[in-house]
């Protein structure tokens, strides 16, 4: 006589999604929709409750978030000097305000350029920007804003040295649960893991790769770079996916980035044709 | 027949310490006048009533009956704030209010009560007038009648709210003794001799011999014993701000016990506010300084706001900042008021920040970081790049129906280093050449000290020079050669060369 399913189940120890497909066969038809496992179920409710997620517009981003930027929780961007990580951030925040949100930026490095952010598409009338001098007051600053019921705060800590150091653990727990009570998304950009255990998502992006138009006789001209974000830690889901992110220079269309060119003397232009030929980002914004 | 309200705080000087010093309720408390053992008691609370305290005995004559007194001298901020309180609840009612000073204030009731449905309307309104002050931490009593004298009269009675019907003053006031008029000493010895006792009594006496024996005083108070009172109600200018303050038992000299006090003041002001509809726009604080002084400090609110524990951080902050110095021996809150930021609510649109915790939030950021470091970012005229300037931020509303996030454009944003990183550049040219390209960039010496990035490697590839020419007709031009060079292994920077110094600086991270 064949034993009960259940209690197979129970006496021999297995793989949990071997025993829900087995224990999912063996049931009539009807009932398999409603058997879930824990990680099923929670992915359900996040996406059931999921007007939360903030898109980025940043495609990369949101499909490694899963739609973006989940409310409520606490995502850390890792990323050294020249990694894409303010690029991202600025990114995120011209994606909320776009949509006619507020959003603010606690600035640690101060490293926000106005006419450039408005250039990135940040409505700056939507944009509250804060620039405190170290690390405690970023993270008083953060508390108050998302207590305030800002629905994106990003907080990027700038360049290392960090002043400040990486703040106690229990401070970023603090500002992790602030954002839960208050249903906001909070963004960190750190050059390095600063959050401990309070992030619910963790992306590293890796230094970039720079790509240049021109070279040998022509002049150079920066394109923009190409830059790997990996996922690092994400509650219920599993860690690894990486997806190449590629940021432009100027807002046109291109060709694929070229490969990667090889070390060579600096390129001198001649410079009244440079001068007509290229407008830089800062410089047009600012004239704009 | 107009009809008048007067709200009426008995034993004004007390009233008025007790709405400061609450917990003082239970006690045996004496508010006294003068100074040392000439002091002599105004008001006294039950409790002392009790022990035999009467209005006029010294200080030490009260203490011989009530050892256990506690004894608070008449406080000109008290009263001020207090009899402030009362005309703004009357205010809440109608438009038309007289500041009779004392803790009297008179209402234009005409007409208000048909807001009181029922079969006594006014009998309502009058309650509704005293549960008011009742909220407000004044026990007033109200009265309603078509004078200002009877409706004073009406408020002075017991068991209140007292309604006088129109065209009654006289019927009303003629079993009431005569002191309820309040004569002036002399005529109510005269009339005291003459064997008048009651308002009745005097009314009945012929005026036309009444004025030849007392003269005006006399003609006067008897055609306010019939009932005629001529004295039309003079509404009162609304103040333009809120003052709320008290003076000090013992002058403090210790920020908390100070900020103690403060609070229950910084309380009060805030409900005063909001009963109004106003939030502070600016915060005074006026110091009484022990022995002989005066201080006052003033905090500019980003936004107004109603929000106490902002209002009292910014306080501790300015006198953190800049103490008074001196024992403080009183103190005043003038909150100038402003109309509070209002938001629409949206059913489809995103939420909007609410107002109140938008400006409270504000406050205490230019608390904590300072003024020029909390606003919304605005570019400015000009090229450089580290320019920038900070307004208010005041959001506008969010649109009606929320808007679907445009797609990426994926571009690559310049973190700028604020100052420039001074670096030392080796070029392919001589120095001065401004299209000499940079092959190598070194850190300057003291970078490390200053705690900025380290800039240094040799450059792969430098794309440059981009003249920036600004302001060459003022004291600080600026003329720069930028490059945008790639350090191996350290990242992509913008980097320029100060044509006026020749000295070499990062200004920017591709990043």
């Amino acid at each position: 006589m064949a034993e009960p399913l259940t209690q197979t189940i129970l006496e021999k120890p297995m793989h949990a999604p071997a025993a829900l497909s087995r224990l999912r066969s063996a049931l009539p038809e009807s009932l398999r929709a409603h058997l879930r496992s824990a990680r099923e179920l929670d992915r359900d409710l996040r996406e059931s409750a999921g007007e939360g997620a903030f898109p980025t517009a940043v495609p990369v981003l949101d499909r490694l978030l899963d739609g973006g930027l989940p409310r409520g929780q606490l995502v850390e961007l890792v990323g050294a000097r020249a990694s894409g990580r303010f690029s991202i951030l600025l990114a995120a925040l011209a994606a909320a305000t776009g949509t006619g949100e507020a959003a603010a930026l606690v600035d640690l490095g101060d490293g926000l350029d106005p006419a450039a952010a408005a250039a990135l598409g940040i409505d700056l009338e939507r944009l509250l920007w804060v620039r405190p001098a170290r690390l405690k007051e970023a993270l008083a600053a953060t508390e108050m804003l998302l207590a305030s019921g800002f629905p994106l705060v990003a907080l990027d800590l700038g360049l290392p040295p960090l002043r400040g150091g990486r703040g106690v653990e229990s401070s970023w727990l603090r500002l992790a649960r602030t954002a839960r009570a208050h249903d906001a998304a909070l963004l960190v950009g750190s050059p390095y893991r600063v959050s401990g255990t309070a992030a619910a998502a963790v992306l590293k992006a890796n230094r970039g790769r720079a790509a240049w138009r021109g070279g040998g006789v022509s002049p150079c001209l920066l394109d923009g770079f190409s830059a790997r974000v990996e996922l690092e830690k994400c509650r219920g889901r599993l860690p690894g996916q990486s997806e190449e992110i590629r940021l432009l220079v100027e807002d046109l269309p291109r060709p694929a980035l070229p490969p990667r060119q090889p070390a060579r003397p600096a390129a001198v232009p001649e410079r009244r044709e440079r001068q007509e030929q290229v407008v830089r980002p800062f410089l047009r914004a600012a004239s704009a | 027949m107009p009809r008048i309200a007067c709200l009426y705080l008995p034993l004004f000087p007390l009233a008025a310490r007790l709405r400061s010093e609450p917990e003082l309720i239970r006690e045996a408390l004496a508010v006294v006048e003068g100074n040392g053992n000439a002091a002599r008691v105004v008001a006294a609370t039950r409790l002392a009533r009790a022990a035999g305290l009467r209005p006029g005995l010294t200080l030490p004559q009260a203490r011989a009956l009530c050892p256990k007194l506690v004894a608070r001298p008449r406080d000109a901020d008290c009263e001020r704030a207090a009899q402030e309180a009362l005309l703004e609840v009357a205010e809440a009612f109608s438009p038309r209010v007289e500041d009779a000073g004392e803790g009297i204030a008179y209402l234009d009731a005409d007409g208000i009560e048909r807001h009181y449905p029922g079969p006594s309307p006014e009998l309502e309104m009058g309650r509704a007038l005293m549960n008011a002050a009742e909220a407000a931490s004044l026990p007033a009593r109200a009265g309603i009648a078509s004078s200002k004298l009877a409706a004073r009269v009406a408020a002075g009675l017991p068991d209140p709210p007292v309604i006088v019907p129109a065209g009654e003053e006289a019927a009303f006031l003629s079993p009431l003794p005569l002191q309820r008029l309040a004569p002036e000493v002399d005529v109510a010895e005269t009339l005291e001799r003459w064997g008048v006792r009651s308002v009745g009594d005097f009314a009945r006496l012929p005026p036309s011999r009444i004025a030849s024996r007392l003269g005006r005083l006399g003609r006067e108070l008897h055609s306010t014993a019939r009932g005629v009172d001529p004295r039309p109600l003079i509404p009162r200018e609304p103040p333009p701000a809120f003052h709320e303050g008290m003076s000090l038992e013992w002058p403090l000299v210790a920020l908390e016990p100070f900020l103690f006090v403060g609070r229950a003041a910084l309380d009060r002001l805030c409900q005063r506010l909001e009963s109004r509809g106003f939030a502070c726009q600016r915060l005074e604080l006026e110091m009484r300084l022990e022995p002989d002084g005066f201080q006052s400090r003033s905090v500019v609110l980003p936004a107004p706001t109603r929000d106490v524990k902002t209002l009292l951080t910014l306080i501790r902050l300015e006198l953190e900042a800049r103490p008074p110095g001196a024992p403080v021996a009183g103190f005043t809150f003038v909150a100038h008021p402003d109309r509070p930021r209002e938001a629409q609510l949206t059913l489809y649109g995103p939420a909007a920040l609410s107002p109140d915790k938008l400006a409270s939030t504000l406050a205490r950021l230019f608390a904590l970081l300072g003024p020029d470091r909390v606003g919304s970012p605005r570019p400015v005229d000009g090229h450089r790049p580290e320019r920038f300037a900070l307004v208010d931020f005041s959001p506008p509303p969010p649109p009606e129906a929320r808007r679907e996030p445009r797609a990426g454009r994926g571009l690559l944003a310049v973190r700028v280093l604020r100052p420039p990183v001074e670096i030392e550049v080796l070029t392919n040219g001589a120095p001065e050449e401004p299209e000499a390209a940079p092959v190598e960039v070194r850190a300057a010496p003291h970078t490390e000290e200053a705690k900025r990035p380290r800039v240094e490697g040799p450059v792969k590839v430098a794309s440059g020079p981009w003249g920036l020419e600004e302001d060459w007709w003022a004291d600080d031009p600026a003329g720069r050669d930028y490059w945008d060079v790639e350090i191996a292994g350290r990242g992509l920077y913008r980097i320029y060369r100060e044509r006026a110094t020749g000295a070499w600086y990062a200004d920017g991270i591709y990043d």
